[in-house]
């Protein structure tokens, strides 16, 4: 088996960065954490996640900034992204239209509050993409 | 000549004194008698004295002249036909000084061409010898009348005037060459403009503001008969601050257009208290969620045994944290609803939901809470209720709303009772303490959004005002309506009246889960 995949966790909320991760290592996954859009930048480089679960408001760098930087870095661009945000009618294959009316580039969206569950359902989906 | 006869009979007691207020009134009144002749002179003293008027006299034109250039009198008998300087001459220069001076002369042979000559420049009346005193008075009555009229008028002005220097709205009045007739202090100031006397300027010379100008401009040009009546909001760039502006024509009688009275008010603190709200709704949606459902995932982390196994009373200890804290996050996002729901844009999707269960459950969650203030809360013996199409967690709110309101404003020892009941077409949820109750005045206002009863009793109550216009938009979503029964210091009752057929068709549609349409 090879090396557990790395999942980067960014939200300016630490408890809740701890308890995703807590949830992620209990599912046998590598896990690293980040703060703000700038740091996760700093982490994404150093660690080279496999995927990132992505805050949207957040000091710094907003989550859509940091998702679109990745995106349209061909060095980071098969990074999947999950972003945790709320997503209004419109979801186009791969384009999520935002209430705040925002297009992002993100393979996915969670919506807040966070269903665990949920969520966890979803990272092994990708992972085992 | 003077008919001596008519003039000794004064002995009465004064007509024109007795129609009016009494001497007093006369005795504000002066009166100069110009004439050369004395017995004239003296017979008019001699009245005006008895009838309180403060009087002088002189005998002739030039001796006159010199008295209304020290003083001002309202009235002036005046003689025409005498030595030197004439009367109509005379009635001229008086005019000259005193244009508010009340003229009537006093002509020889009741030549009517006198009399006439003098009303043309500008003489009251006339009272033409011989005369008897009455026929003085009733000149005099007259006279007072008129001036009395005038000072009506003069007072009613400077008190419009008062009035409308002192409003705190801005007025301004200008004619159809748009020049300023009238603009309070307010006004000037609301507009920001600080340079002096605005009377007769042109408008665009004084308001900056062209958007205030367009409005003055096209409230008169108006189509038919429609009154141009123009509101609109301005925002003052220099002064920070936002206006509403409303320009009114204003007509004659006849209906020609006369102007525009433009009445300004300051909403800038309406504005903030609105920004304010959209703030405070923010800061809820982050602040208070974000961390709550923070909370939340720690709690799923603990049950999950992600921190290690825990006893069975640790588990039940969490799992009704997770309740309560579950239902605070609902809360939050129920109050990011309200906005929805009050405008009407959420149609919320009904289930098919037992009325008795739910208020048992509720009852049952907030006994603890209530216990702890030695409050007995019950739930009533329920007759057989229909079960009824309602949003679940809508209903559940009001009524939880309506409980800890009622264990918030009743002091300790004091009972809470849930009932409910039914007719034909309608279930009643009925709530009832017997705790402080509500004030009269506060009753029409306890379920605006933010409102609350402020008194020494209610002062260390916590409450955000939401709650009760939570519940009054939810019950209104449901087709439904609330009565608030209150006796100040013996306690209130609530009554949430529902349909029991809904007029919906979203009945047996599954519930929307609150994240779906929340969030961020």
């Amino acid at each position: 088996m090879s090396e557990k995949p790395l999942i980067l966790v960014v939200d300016d909320d630490p408890d809740l960065v701890e308890s995703v991760c807590m949830k992620l290592e209990n599912k046998n996954y590598r896990t690293a954490k980040a703060y703000d859009g700038v740091e996760a930048w700093e982490k994404i480089k150093e660690e080279r996640p496999t995927m990132l679960i992505l805050d949207v408001m957040m000091p710094n760098k907003n989550g859509y900034q940091l998702c679109d930087e990745i995106k349209k870095d061909k060095a980071y661009s098969n990074i999947t992204v999950l972003l945790l945000t709320a997503v209004g009618d419109a979801v186009t294959s791969t384009n999520y239209t935002h209430y705040d009316g925002i297009n992002t580039l993100a393979d996915d969206f969670i919506p807040k509050p966070i269903d665990m569950d949920k969520l966890m359902e979803i990272v092994s989906d990708y992972m085992a993409d | 000549m003077i008919d001596q006869n008519k003039m000794d009979c004064t002995g009465s007691v004064s007509v024109a004194g007795s129609v009016r207020t009494g001497n007093t009134v006369f005795s504000d009144i002066s009166v100069l008698v110009i004439d050369d002749e004395k017995r004239i002179r003296n017979a008019c003293l001699n009245m005006l004295a008895q009838d309180g008027f403060s009087a002088d006299q002189a005998e002739n034109v030039e001796t006159g002249l010199n008295l209304l250039i020290e003083r001002h009198y309202d009235i002036i008998l005046l003689d025409l036909m005498m030595p030197g300087i004439s009367g109509l001459e005379a009635l001229v220069k008086i005019r000259a000084l005193h244009p508010d001076t009340v003229v009537i002369v006093i002509t020889g042979y009741a030549t009517l061409e006198h009399s006439i000559e003098a009303m043309k420049n500008g003489a009251f009346d006339f009272i033409s010898k011989p005369f008897a005193p009455n026929d003085l008075r009733a000149v005099l009555t007259k006279a007072v009348e008129f001036l009395q009229t005038i000072q009506d008028m003069a007072n009613e002005r400077s008190r419009v005037r008062a009035v409308i220097n002192h409003l705190a709205d801005g007025v301004l009045a200008a004619d159809l060459n748009n020049c300023i007739a009238l603009a309070n202090p307010a006004f000037l100031k609301l507009i920001g403009y600080k340079g002096d006397n605005v009377i007769g300027k042109p408008v665009e010379a004084v308001i900056e503001l062209e958007s205030i100008r367009r409005m003055m401009s096209d409230s008169c040009v108006v189509s038919g008969n429609d009154p141009g009546d123009l509101t609109r909001e301005v925002r003052v760039e220099s002064t920070n601050t936002c206006l509403r502006v409303r320009c009114i024509p204003f007509r004659d009688r006849p209906g020609r257009m006369l102007g525009v009275v433009t009445v300004v008010n300051d909403i800038t603190s309406l504005k903030m208290m609105d920004q304010l709200k959209s703030h405070y709704v923010h800061m809820v949606s982050h602040e208070i969620r974000s961390p709550l459902n923070s909370v939340l995932m720690q709690m799923k982390v603990l049950t999950d045994g992600l921190a290690g196994e825990l006893t069975e009373k640790q588990e039940d200890i969490i799992h009704r944290a997770t309740e309560k804290l579950k239902g605070l996050a609902n809360l939050s996002t129920e109050l990011l609803d309200l906005s929805k729901i009050e405008s009407g844009s959420v149609c919320r999707e009904k289930d098919i939901i037992d009325i008795p269960e739910l208020l048992l459950e509720e009852v049952n969650f907030y006994l603890p809470k209530a216990q702890e203030k030695n409050l007995v809360l019950s739930l009533a013996q329920l007759p057989p209720l229909p079960r009824i199409p309602a949003n679940r967690m809508g209903i559940e709110e009001v009524v939880s709303n309506l409980i800890t309101n009622a264990i918030n404003y009743t002091p300790e020892g004091g009972k809470i009772e849930v009932n409910a009941d039914a007719d034909e077409a309608y279930l009643h949820i009925r709530v009832t303490d017997n705790g402080l109750g509500i004030p009269e005045h506060d009753r029409e206002h306890i379920f605006e959004r933010f409102y609350r009863v402020k008194n020494k009793e209610t002062r260390y109550i916590i409450g955000t005002g939401l709650g009760l216009a939570i519940v009054k938009s939810i019950v209104q979503a449901h087709e439904g309506s609330i009565q608030l029964e209150s006796v100040e210091g013996q306690g209130s009752s609530f009554t949430v009246i529902l349909p029991i057929a809904s007029s919906s068709e979203s009945i047996s549609l599954p519930m929307q889960p609150p994240s779906g349409n929340t969030g961020l």
